[in-house]
């Protein structure tokens, strides 16, 4: 069990991938958990390395590495109205993006590790299907909760 | 005969960019993957950096990250959706069969 920030976001309507990304990631910054640097660096990632960070279709993981500012281990989800995209050649467009930070390289496994037992699980539909932030908190509780102390 | 995959692991990685986060979804994918395949395999997450100096048995990552190494490694899989280890153990049967690496 960890101490993690987490966020949760409804209905965003981002201004293109990068949007996405900074709208994703704010409250992030909001909690200190990352550093503003942080967020240049998920969108300078995709820059860099091309849009593999969309890892299914509709969704995206955007992250850097530990050293580009991250203070606490960390993660939010927000799902998006008003889809965007990435310029992936299948899993376009992203309606729902989830960002996280990790102090180091290992802290995240198990958050991820959950994350991704949930998302084959159904979550991105359950997070889909969520009309309020409420709903959408409860959705990420239930898979997070073997995690998050 | 080789006994990779059947008695010894054979070696996995899984990349993306960065190596923390999509790999690290696809590792626990690939996992599921290769487990109900019945195939012993070792999975790695690591970024595309790294992976030009490993020679693992199998790379599994998008399209736009294992172009570049096409012929690096024996079995070499593109996947869209890093989630659906059905679809990963639908791509991976094939060539794990002709590598004798599965029964």
């Amino acid at each position: 069990m960890a101490n993690v920030v987490t966020a949760t976001l409804v209905d965003l309507e981002p201004q293109g991938w990068r949007g996405a990304i900074r709208a994703v990631c704010a409250p992030l910054l909001e909690a200190e958990a990352i550093q503003a640097a942080y967020i240049d660096r998920c969108i300078e990632m995709v820059d860099e390395h091309g849009p593999y960070m969309v890892v299914a279709p509709g969704i995206a993981l955007a992250h850097a590495r530990p050293e580009d500012g991250v203070l606490k281990l960390c993660l939010s989800v927000a799902t998006l109205s008003d889809p965007v995209l990435f310029h992936h050649p299948q899993n376009d467009p992203v309606d729902l993006i989830f960002a996280f930070g990790s102090p180091d390289d290992q802290q995240h496994i198990n958050l991820l590790t959950a994350l991704a037992e949930g998302l084959s699980g159904g979550l991105a539909d359950d997070l889909r299907r969520s009309s309020t932030q409420k709903a959408a908190e409860q959705v990420m509780k239930e898979v997070l909760k073997d995690v998050i102390s | 005969m080789t006994k990779k995959g059947l008695k010894e692991p054979l070696t996995a990685i899984t990349i993306c960019g960065v190596g923390m986060g999509s790999s690290l979804i696809l590792r626990m994918t690939a996992e599921k993957a290769f487990e109900e395949l019945g195939v012993k395999a070792k999975v790695v997450a690591t970024d595309v950096g790294s992976a030009r100096s490993m020679q693992p048995d199998i790379i599994i990552g998008q399209a736009m990250h294992t172009e570049e190494f096409e012929g690096v490694a024996p079995v070499i899989v593109s996947i869209t959706n890093f989630t659906d280890h059905q679809a990963l153990k639908e791509k991976l049967a094939e060539p794990l069969r002709q590598q004798g690496w599965m029964e």
